[in-house]
This record gives structure tokens, C-alpha cells and sequence, in this order.
């Protein structure tokens, strides 16, 4: 708008909340969003929210409850304030993180409020699993009965025929997670798991195993981000796409996605790689941790299981993952997932981390896919000194 | 699966009918508007090969709930002879023979029933190729 501009903002996190991922039987999408949106409004001081963004993936599939900008804001008693819905599959939470971080950064919003929720208890797995494969094609893949957990055991065939990688190896990623999980107060399985017990789990769809693979749970959480000088500032948020059908992809075992999101993401948070302290990946399923990881460069391709049995990964390791638990054991509410990861890296970035605390750390990322690396969303986070 | 969906893919089903691009010769299945090698907007119709192989292989125990009837439901990673790749069923299975790098063959089969009173969803699956 011609005389109207408005100078690029800074963006900072001002506070977060959420609530464990669980089952909440007696709570409805609305009031899952109320309860984190509520923790981090009371810890943001006096704040007027000017924007609300809510990321979720099927809440009219799943809930028949559209709407959720409006109905959030009319939750808050908030009616008035501007609202709308973002939906980017399983990077539902991670865009809508995005699009209040652009809408902070043009200058044009103060406080922006972004929650992201899901409800997938709902409905009895036979609906939870065509919702979310509506993350891929409805006439080329949920046609054929390919599912989201198929798509990716076939993708983990691929790898470890392609790289000669045993299940055993990247089995390690669950483990991982599990560990972190057992001593997060908002993981929805608070317990460590072996790398026998994940090897001697049911299989759900082969190499796919029921502890290599995310559960589904109920889940909220939200941040407010402010143009106000904060204790941790969003340096980088950048997304990008791949192919929507991972089949359709020259090479299904390259997550262009995130290389692409994460590269933007470094170059605009004028950081090297190496200056990262912890990353909250989208370890969904043990083959999307390995590829984001290699995609980003943190292993070389092929490695990354290799990486994560040597303890690289780990909570005490050069570069930890998952260090609430992550996808697979904090839980992987979709379209909250995003969220969860950003208040995450705000928690350990202003040392709220308790026993999970990473310490030292200064700078930390997320990194959040819908599909199978279909659309991937990169965030980079500095603490404030 | 919407009817109405199934009957505006009907021959893409059961033909396994793509895309070949007419300025860099680019073949997709499925059928795309714009070709992702060169950007062209002419493209053509194509059959695509029946034949190809089989890169890795599922065995689904929880689909969703239009194929709940049909379970086990076996799902393949194929890469047809002209390179291009899909998705799709197995029929015929014989799990002794699923094996990475097995030659497979498209058949039409039943995918699902639209419930007692409605169509049936003919398609595309693939099975190994017996040894002659
Ligand atoms: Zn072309």
C-alpha cells in the first residue's frame, strides 16, 4: 500500500503454552485450543492480541468443526480480533507459526497469536487413517488403499535397500525419543524404550513397526509473537514444496522440501550450520528422521541411522533431536505438531528444558513436514542475551 | 472413494493412462498438465507400460476404513520399464515372492465396493511375473 509502509519488524517469541498430548474424552477442539492458548496469553503480560492464526489439519473431517480462527477468538472472548485458519497437512502448526512470523516481521501486526490443535480421538482409526492420508493424493493414492503409514514403509524399503541399512539402525530413532519422553512432563508416553522393544513390537505395515512409528493424540499448543524485544527471537521461518505424490518424485529418497526450507532458513538467520544447538526434527517415522537429517546435512546420505546408534543424537550428543520426546513420544497431534516444536525450542532457550534442559543452548531449530516431505517448514531460534 | 471420482478416472484406471510431453518427451502417471522436466503446458495421452519392477513392498493390517474388508492389503513401490514410478496393489500375492527387484505385471482387479448397494471400483494391481 503506496505511503502506508510499515518498517520490517523483528520477531520474538513472547510467551507459550500447551497441554500434554493425551486423550481428552471430555474436552472439545475448542476448548483444547482455550487451555494452551490461555497458558500463553497469562504469561505474556499485557498484551493486546491483534491476529490470530490457528494451524490444524482435518478438524472438519474429524470433528465437523470448521471455522477455528472465529471460534478460537470467540473462546478467548476475543470476538473482534481477526482470525483465520491455516492447513499445510502435518505442517499445519509450523505454517501458521509462519504466517504470524510474516505477519510480526511486515510491521502491519504487534501480537500475534498462533495455536495449533488437532483432535484425532474423535473418530476410530479407519476414518483417522483416509484423514490423514488426505495429506497425498485422493485419486492416485487413497484410491488405491495406500495409506500415510504405507507410503513411508515403502520409502524405508527404499532406503535401506538403496544404502544397505539394516531396521535395527535406524530403530535407533525411536529409541532416542523414548528416552527424551520418559523425563518430559508433557509427553504423551512418558516411558524409555528398548531397541529390542521396538524390534519386537507389532509390525503396522513392514519395515513399520508400532514403536517406530508416531502415535495419534489430542493436542494444543500455542505461542504469541510479539515486535516487542523478548528473550528469544525468531530468526528464520521459511517453507518450501516438493512433489505432492512422493512417487511422482524423481527420487523419493531426497526431501527437497526441507534441504530448500532449511537452506533459506540459514541464509536468512545469517547463521552456519554448525551454530545450531538442538534441533526438534519431524521424526514422524524413523526413515523421515534419517532424510531430513541428511537432507539438512547434519549426516551424510545414508548415515543418519549410523549417526543416531553412535549417540550424536542424543539429549547429551553433539546435536540433540526430539528433546521432549518428539513426535514419537512427546505424540504427534498433526496439525499441532508445529506448534509443539516452537514452544519447545522457547523452553529451552529461556531454560525451562528441567531434566530435559540442553544445556548451553543459544540457538535451536524445528523442522515440520505435511506429507511425506511435501511441504516442509524450517524455524531458527536464538536466545536473547 | 468418491463414485464420481472413480467415474471421471475410469480410464486412467484401468488402462493406466499418463501424460507424454511433446516438447522433451517426459512421461508421468499420472496424467499431469504442465511437465515438471521442461514446464511445457503440450502434453499428450500415453498408456503407460504394463510391466516394470518392484522396488519394496507393505503388508497394510490397518487401512482405511473403505478397504477394512480387504486386509491384508499388500502395497508395492514399482518403477515401470519407462522409469516412471506409482503405488499400487498386489494381487496375487505370494509373500515368498515379493522381493525387492522382482519383475511385476499390471492386472485389472477389484480395488473396493462403494458399500452393498453401490459401484465397484475396478483398477490397476500389480503381480509378480511367474517364471516360465
Ligand atoms: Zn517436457
Amino acid at each position: 500500500m503506496e505511503g502506508e509502509d510499515k518498517e520490517m519488524s523483528k520477531v520474538f517469541v513472547r510467551s507459550a503454552g500447551l497441554i500434554p498430548v493425551g486423550e481428552y474424552w471430555e474436552k472439545s477442539i475448542g476448548e483444547l485450543m482455550y487451555e494452551a492458548a490461555s497458558k500463553a496469553i497469562e504469561s505474556a503480560g499485557d498484551v493486546k492480541i491483534d491476529r490470530i492464526i490457528v494451524g490444524n489439519m482435518f478438524s472438519g473431517y474429524g470433528t465437523h468443526q470448521e471455522h477455528l480462527g472465529a471460534l478460537l477468538a470467540s473462546v478467548l472472548g476475543m470476538a473482534g480480533t481477526e482470525a483465520l485458519k491455516v492447513e499445510a497437512a502435518c505442517a499445519s502448526g509450523g505454517m501458521a507459526v509462519h504466517e504470524g512470523y510474516l505477519s510480526v516481521k511486515s510491521g502491519e501486526y504487534k501480537n500475534v497469536l498462533v495455536v495449533g490443535v488437532e483432535k484425532m480421538k474423535d473418530i476410530d482409526t479407519g476414518h483417522l487413517t483416509k484423514a490423514l492420508a488426505m495429506a497425498e493424493s485422493a485419486e492416485f493414492t487413497q484410491a488405491v488403499g495406500a495409506t500415510f503409514i504405507s507410503l513411508n514403509a515403502l520409502l524405508m524399503g527404499a532406503y535401506m535397500q538403496r544404502y544397505n541399512v539394516p531396521e535395527d539402525q535406524l530403530d535407533y530413532f525411536p529409541v532416542i525419543a523414548h528416552k527424551n519422553g520418559a523425563t518430559s512432563p508433557h509427553a504423551q508416553f512418558r516411558r524409555a524404550v528398548s531397541l529390542d522393544d521396538v524390534k519386537r513390537s507389532p509390525p503396522v505395515a513392514p519395515p513399520i513397526r508400532l514403536l517406530s512409528s508416531a502415535p495419534s493424540g489430542d493436542g494444543a499448543a500455542a505461542v504469541i509473537l510479539s515486535s516487542e524485544k523478548g528473550d528469544v527471537e525468531m530468526l528464520a521461518s521459511e517453507t518450501a514444496t516438493n512433489e505432492l505424490m512422493l512417487f511422482q518424485r524423481d527420487n523419493p529418497l531426497e526431501f527437497k522440501a526441507t534441504k530448500a526450507a532449511f537452506a533459506k532458513a540459514i541464509k536468512r538467520a545469517e547463521i552456519t550450520k554448525d551454530k545450531i544447538d538442538f534441533i526438534e526434527i519431524h521424526d514422524a517415522f524413523p526413515v523421515v528422521s534419517a532424510l531430513s537429517l541428511e537432507a539438512m546435512g547434519f549426516s551424510e546420505e545414508g548415515k543418519a541411522g549410523r549417526d543416531a546408534e553412535s549417540g550424536k543424537y542424543n539429549l547429551d550428543g553433539e546435536l540433540p533431536i526430539a528433546t521432549f520426546g518428539g513426535l514419537k513420544a512427546r505424540g504427534h497431534p498433526v496439525g499441532a505438531t508445529g506448534v509443539y516444536q516452537v514452544v519447545e525450542a522457547f523452553y529451552q532457550l529461556t531454560e525451562k528444558g528441567g531434566k530435559n534442559q540442553v544445556q548451553g543452548a543459544k540457538v535451536g531449530a524445528t523442522q515440520n513436514v505435511g506429507g511425506v516431505d511435501t511441504t516442509s517448514v524450517v524455524h531458527i531460534l536464538r536466545r536473547v542475551s | 472413494m468418491l463414485p464420481i471420482s472413480y467415474w471421471r478416472n475410469r480410464k486412467i484406471y484401468t488402462r493406466l493412462l499418463g501424460s507424454r510431453c511433446k516438447k522433451c518427451g517426459a512421461e508421468f502417471f499420472p496424467p499431469v498438465k504442465v511437465c515438471k522436466k521442461c514446464g511445457s503446458r503440450e502434453m499428450e495421452e500415453l498408456e503407460m507400460p504394463k510391466t516394470g519392477v518392484l522396488v519394496s513392498f507393505t503388508k497394510l493390517t490397518e487401512p482405511s476404513y473403505e478397504f477394512e474388508e480387504y486386509v491384508p492389503l499388500y502395497l508395492g513401490f514399482i518403477r515401470l520399464d519407462n522409469g516412471v514410478q506409482l503405488v499400487a496393489p498386489l494381487a496375487d500375492v505370494v509373500e515368498e515372492e515379493l522381493k525387492p527387484g522382482a519383475r511385476v505385471e499390471a492386472t485389472v482387479r477389484k480395488w473396493a465396493e462403494d458399500g452393498e448397494e453401490g459401484i465397484i471400483f475396478y483398477g490397476y494391481k500389480f503381480r509378480v511375473v511367474k517364471q516360465p
